[in-house]
């Protein structure tokens, strides 16, 4: 006859066993769940810094290639219109000026070459904004403003105190610069008002710009669900990111919207940014070179 | 009758003690109001079916009658509603379905199973315990749970498991069915008038992990409101 301790005893421990096997089975879903979550976040972070970088890499394409243009522009045919003046103004010399209408057609071309060279220029400088590198945000902002206030319909001002915004990197300084050139850009565009105010602030954690118009506003949602309106929006968005900035719209108050923007502050300011303006680097290149 | 109630409830502690633990995952239940959710309503009904039936036990078992046809009904819609709550709890139809054709069979098996034990069904004095279902549901169960916790890790449905209802809940009823799984077979020879089979200790052992499921299945009732109704 068996005995009914020892069965007890089996029982006990076959059901220890199991016990065992459910709180391991619970431990390790416990376990399992907490480690594929850190898997996915930590996926989700490569993809995240992936996106940024080729975003980073997108804008410093778009901003090689606008250095490149400036260069181009600047180097031959800025070149070339000087030395296309240079020769009208040598022909001017030798030129028979009795009769009224060869000189009222060569001061005709001399003042069209004059313009092109300005309207080079100009180009040139919207491409790569030079105040920018060597003066600061704040600098290429009122430049900015100041040929903007060359338009007389339109009343753009500008608030700011230059020593208290510190300077930055050149890609925080330029996404700033784009973000105000792009938001100003809207303002004229589409807001159908003639005040845009701009307004560049620092504290000791972030650089603060604000934009406001008194336009007839625009709802926000609509333009961000819109795929061609809201292309502006997202490309505001997407240099943002690079430099962990957030951007605020206030477009409920009538009339007008107006638009924050808040950058970090760079504690530690890298190397140097490298130079703007592209004719100098060049020269600068050809310096170095040995002879 | 209260006389024999407090007696009985002082000879079996704890057989009375699990009885009355139901009425603390039914609370929250209803305070959450979690029953406005499929698998939850299963859930609910499933405690107010083990609550209404354990106090009809716990009444006849003060009396000293017979109570094992109570016992042997509760296995046959524990398992229907609760595999139930884990039917809409399951999101891929790979399991719901066979879910469905089990949870039919383990009817008819348990019905066979009544019947083959009790050959004299009004005989209720002499009422004998199942001698597999009980088993078989235990194994059944695990299984199910086991195939929920695969599923619930794998499509990752929630941030923290810690704070997801069900995953206290299943936890709870796993550990209940481990701990019954072995001692579910001899239950059948130890629950008899006569010539029964010594259980000792281990006659405590489903009490004891039907007050553990219980309050783990609490737990998860009040983690309900944390997690929006439609998730499950």
């Amino acid at each position: 006859m068996v005995n009914t301790e020892n069965i007890q005893w089996a029982i006990f421990i076959a059901m220890l066993a199991m016990l065992m096997m459910a709180v391991f089975v619970i431990a390790f879903v416990i376990y399992y769940q907490k480690k594929q979550l850190e898997q996915e976040k930590k996926l989700r972070e490569i993809e995240k810094n992936y996106q940024r970088m080729l975003l980073e890499t997108a804008l410093d394409s778009e901003e090689s290639e606008r250095r490149r243009i400036a260069q181009d522009l600047h180097d031959d045919i800025g070149t070339m219109l000087s030395l296309t003046k240079l020769s009208l103004n040598q022909l001017s010399k030798i030129m028979n000026k009795e009769e009224s209408r060869t000189e009222f057609t060569f001061n005709k071309v001399q003042s069209l070459v004059e313009e092109t060279i300005l309207h080079v220029r100009r180009i040139t400088r919207d491409l790569v904004p030079t105040t920018l590198e060597q003066f600061g945000l704040a600098a290429a902002i009122e430049d900015f403003v100041r040929k903007l206030g060359e338009n007389n319909t339109l009343s753009v001002q500008f608030h700011c105190q230059p020593d208290a915004i510190p300077r930055q990197s050149q890609k925080v300084e330029l996404t700033l610069y784009r973000i105000m050139q792009e938001l100003v850009n809207n303002a004229i565009k589409h807001s159908q008002g003639n005040e845009i105010e701009i307004e560049l602030l620092a504290d000791k954690d972030k650089i603060q710009l604000l934009v406001s118009d008194n336009g007839r506003g625009f709802d926000l949602r609509a333009v961000r669900e819109s795929k061609r309106a809201g292309l502006g929006l997202r490309s505001i968005e997407s240099r943002l990111s690079v430099v962990d900035g957030v951007m605020q719209y206030h477009t409920l108050s009538v009339p007008g919207c107006r638009a924050g923007i808040q950058v970090p502050i760079e504690r530690n300011r890298g190397k140097k940014p490298e130079p703007l303006h592209p004719f100098r680097r060049e020269r600068s290149r050809v310096q170095d070179f040995p002879s | 009758m209260i006389e024999n109630y407090i007696l009985f409830f002082q000879r079996s502690p704890l057989s009375s003690l699990s009885v009355f633990v139901t009425l603390i995952p039914l609370t929250i239940l209803w305070l959450r109001k979690a029953y406005s959710n499929e698998a939850f309503r299963l859930l609910f009904v499933y405690l107010i079916v083990k609550l209404v039936i354990d106090l009809t036990m716990f009444h006849f078992a003060s009396r000293s009658q017979n109570t094992i046809l109570y016992y042997n009904l509760n296995i046959i819609l524990r398992y229907l509603l609760l595999s139930g709550m884990l039917f809409y709890s399951f999101q891929s139809e790979i399991f719901k379905k066979p879910l469905m054709i089990v949870g039919g069979l383990f009817v008819f098996f348990s019905v066979w199973d009544i019947l083959h034990v009790n050959p004299v069904l009004s005989d209720l004095h002499n009422h004998a315990m199942v001698l597999y279902a009980n088993t078989l549901e235990s194994v059944l169960m695990i299984f199910w749970i086991l195939m929920y916790f695969y599923e619930t890790v794998q499509s990752m449905r929630t941030a923290n498991i810690l704070t997801f209802p069900f995953f206290w809940i299943c936890s709870g009823l796993l550990l209940y069915y481990s701990a019954n799984v072995f001692v579910a077979p001899v239950m059948h020879y130890a629950n008899k008038w006569e010539g029964r089979f010594e259980l000792g200790f281990l006659y405590q052992v489903p009490d004891l992990f039907e007050i553990i499921c219980m309050l783990f299945v609490s737990l998860g009732a009040w983690f309900f409101s944390l997690h929006e109704h439609g998730q499950y």
